[in-house]
């Protein structure tokens, strides 16, 4: 994907092209599929998602610029601060709420609950092995 | 950081877009550097430096400098 032979202007253009079709393709994939199910065509609505999901990853491939800046990638990485520690705020309270409350014998969480919550440590993990991957290659 | 960029910008007629387009980054990302809310890297830095024919430390400067 070369750059070279766009002007200033067709950069702007492009860039704001293709990431609306990145977007866009997911939006409508989502909605149609979301629909598809609603109207009991399932298979079809899967179907449909997945083109949305190629669409996405087409548009960010074939992009003859970069989409994303380094603005867009410090907004990306404070936002992923920000939900991360959300998330640890929940499964450090939400874990220990559920235990405390069931040897207490008050209330005993729904396993939909703890499974959310494994959910959440999973997250960490994969968080962890990202980070040490990435932190030796730099 | 403090930043000349808005006066530089409005001294050589340019648009935020215009100036965007010139050293390849979104308008939102001038804007926020111009409004002090994101300090760009090294290397946008340079870019800015370069396209107003002038030095970094001419166009940005720590908060202490007063």
């Amino acid at each position: 994907m070369t750059e070279t032979a766009l002007s200033a202007k067709e950069r702007v253009a492009s860039r704001r092209h293709y990431r609306r079709l990145m977007f866009g393709s997911i939006a409508v994939a989502v909605v149609l599929s979301l629909s598809l199910r609603f109207l009991d065509y399932p298979l079809i609505g899967e179907a449909v998602y997945w083109l949305g999901i190629v669409g996405f990853a087409a548009a960010a491939w074939l992009s003859p610029v970069e989409l994303f800046d380094e603005r867009d990638n410090e907004v990306e990485r404070r936002a992923s601060q920000t939900t991360l520690g959300v998330i640890g705020v929940v499964l450090v309270v939400g874990a220990s709420a559920s235990r405390t409350l069931a040897a207490l014998d008050i209330y005993t969480m729904p396993a939909a609950v703890w499974g959310a919550l494994y959910g959440y440590v999973l997250v960490f993990v994969v968080f962890g092995v990202a980070y040490t991957w990435v932190s030796r290659r730099s | 950081m403090r930043n000349d960029l808005r006066e530089r910008r409005d001294r050589a007629d340019m648009s935020q877009a215009d100036l965007a387009a010139a050293v390849d980054v979104t308008r939102q990302t001038i804007n926020s550097i111009e409004r002090e809310r994101y300090d760009p890297s090294l290397e946008l830095a340079f870019k800015l430096a370069d396209h107003f024919d002038c030095r970094i430390e001419d166009l940005f400067f720590p908060e202490s400098a007063d």
